[in-house]
């Protein structure tokens, strides 16, 4: 892989196994198997994806709901295995499938910010050199030895959102999430995402035309598992808008 | 592979925040707080004591009886702790395992490490009872550590196989319930040995041959009396393969329960 690649995704193919039965345990699973039912049906989700992202990209994924987005945003995330094909990514990935992941009620919010950053993959020292940085975006500093369920829900997100954009990753995944919290802070994530376009490598997966116009450097239209189109971001967000205006 | 990536330092850090969350908050918002990790196995000793020591006098002319039961019921209490909070580690974390990838066998093993806390606390209440009822300390003490260590490896082997089945059926649950329970009188805990082998000494052998009955057994050898009878004195005469079959078991339940764990755990995230 040459080294300006961040992520190499090769005929990548994906399907799970969809129960049929409404019961599903032991019982049923041995009924199944004395009568030779196999009581799931297989369904394609990503069907031969490759791409590659370079360095610096920023690139939109997007789609309509079901056809595979959120997969490929997982299983290049290593929480889903790839069933055929591979996904290689070169440096460090910092995956947001979902803000504030881990996030405990009980602990403060300091305690928060390091078990959500031990689960993805970075030290405690790792931590300390970002932990100033998370909490002067987030402009919770007063709050951060309070106990997590004592923030507002605006706050939590905050939070969350600071840690997923100031955690010192090489690329970065978002799954919808661009801009949480009030107004003010929109404002803010707008404008911290209109200062990394080019000069941090984030993969997106969005609905909205308008970030992807805004933000992204190339974009990717899914189609039933394919990719449909690839390249500029205001050709496939025409292109998205057709998909029903047909 | 399994072991480098426990080394790797991100790794050893999550489980340590696991751990430490894990312990921090099972007793939160409880007035006594961390005093009910000790209060919990002391009460239920109190209970079996009464019972099983004073008015069924099971006790027999077993010495340090008291002790020599209230050793049993804290292993015990560690072993159904341990497999209970192994078993459902999985899926109680079912939703970071669906967001974030990191080695699944983190959230099994912090499960399991709050029971090792809990064991070890209980150690010490052990310890006290054992001198205040006059035992002496003797180097065999030092052997202790090694017998609880083989536990704790069973306890994770059978956390690891149960666990993994148990993402996808929840029978496991129930029917580990059931299981410990039936255990739990099959192994010498409130009843000494010395009854059963009074009756039948095949029944005695095949007791014995369970790792449970063998650790609890040789943990009472060593640190309460010499007199207890153990998987090593009384089993396999003739064959003394036997007596390395509670080791045996332990071994390969340890193994056969990380591999499959490890085989299983790539679908865990779709199947949670």
């Amino acid at each position: 892989m040459s080294s300006d690649i961040a992520v190499s995704v090769k005929n990548l193919h994906k399907s799970f196994k969809l129960p049929t039965e409404k019961a599903w345990g032991l019982k049923q699973a041995i009924f199944n198997r004395l009568k030779g039912i196999k009581g799931y049906k297989e369904q394609k989700v990503l069907n031969g994806i490759s791409f590659d992202i370079y360095k610096n990209e920023f690139v939109g994924i997007v789609g309509r709901n079901g056809s595979g987005k959120s997969t490929l945003l997982k299983t290049l995330a290593k929480i889903y295995f790839p069933e055929k094909g591979s996904v290689e990514i070169n440096g460090t990935l910092v995956p947001f499938i979902e803000l504030g992941v881990g996030f405990n009620p009980d602990l403060t919010g300091r305690e928060n910010v390091y078990m959500n950053g031990a689960l993805l993959g970075f030290s405690n020292k790792e931590m300390d050199a970002m932990y100033d940085e998370i909490v002067d975006f987030a402009e919770l500093r007063e709050f951060m030895d309070q106990k997590l369920k004592n923030y507002s829900s605006g706050m939590q997100v905050r939070l969350a959102f600071s840690i997923a954009i100031r955690a010192k990753g090489d690329i970065l995944l978002l799954d919808e999430v661009l801009a949480v919290g009030d107004a003010a802070f929109q404002q803010k994530c707008a404008n911290y995402f209109t200062s990394i376009k080019g000069q941090q490598t984030v993969i997106l997966v969005t609905h909205d035309m308008n970030n992807v116009i805004k933000y992204c450097t190339r974009a990717i239209l899914i189609e039933d598992g394919k990719i449909k189109l690839d390249g500029n971001p205001e050709r496939i967000a025409n292109a998205y808008k057709n998909l029903w205006d047909k | 592979m399994a072991i480098p990536n426990f080394i790797y330092k991100g790794n050893r850090v999550l489980l340590k925040e696991l751990t430490k969350t894990d312990f921090k908050l099972r007793y939160q918002g409880s007035v006594l707080g961390y005093l009910w990790a000790l209060l919990r196995p002391l009460m239920m000793f109190a209970i079996l004591y009464v019972v099983f020591g004073k008015l069924l006098r099971f006790g027999g002319d077993i010495p340090h009886f008291p002790v020599y039961l209230l050793a049993g019921t804290t292993l015990w209490a560690f072993f159904t702790e341990c497999t209970n909070q192994g078993i459902q580690a999985i899926v109680t974390r079912g939703d970071l395992i669906r967001k974030v990838c990191f080695p699944k066998y983190i959230v099994v093993v912090s499960a399991t490490l709050t029971a090792v806390i809990n064991l070890l606390i209980n150690m010490v209440v052990v310890t006290i009872f054992a001198l205040l009822d006059g035992i002496e300390p003797s180097w065999t003490w030092l052997l202790a550590p090694l017998v609880l260590f083989e536990f704790y490896c069973l306890t994770l082997g059978i956390s690891f196989l149960l666990g993994a089945i148990n993402v996808k059926y929840r029978d496991i649950t129930a029917i580990w319930d059931v299981l410990t329970q039936a255990l739990f009188y099959a192994v010498p805990i409130i009843y000494p040995i010395t009854m059963i082998t009074a009756t039948s000494e095949i029944a005695a052998k095949v007791i014995l041959l369970n790792p449970i009955a063998q650790v609890i057994q040789d943990f009472r050898y060593l640190v309460i009396t010499p007199e207890t009878i153990t998987t090593w004195s009384y089993v396999g005469e003739g064959t003394p393969i036997l007596k390395f079959i509670p080791i045996i078991i332990t071994i390969i339940l340890l193994i056969w329960g990380f591999w499959y764990f490890r085989k299983k755990s790539k679908r865990f995230a779709e199947e949670i």
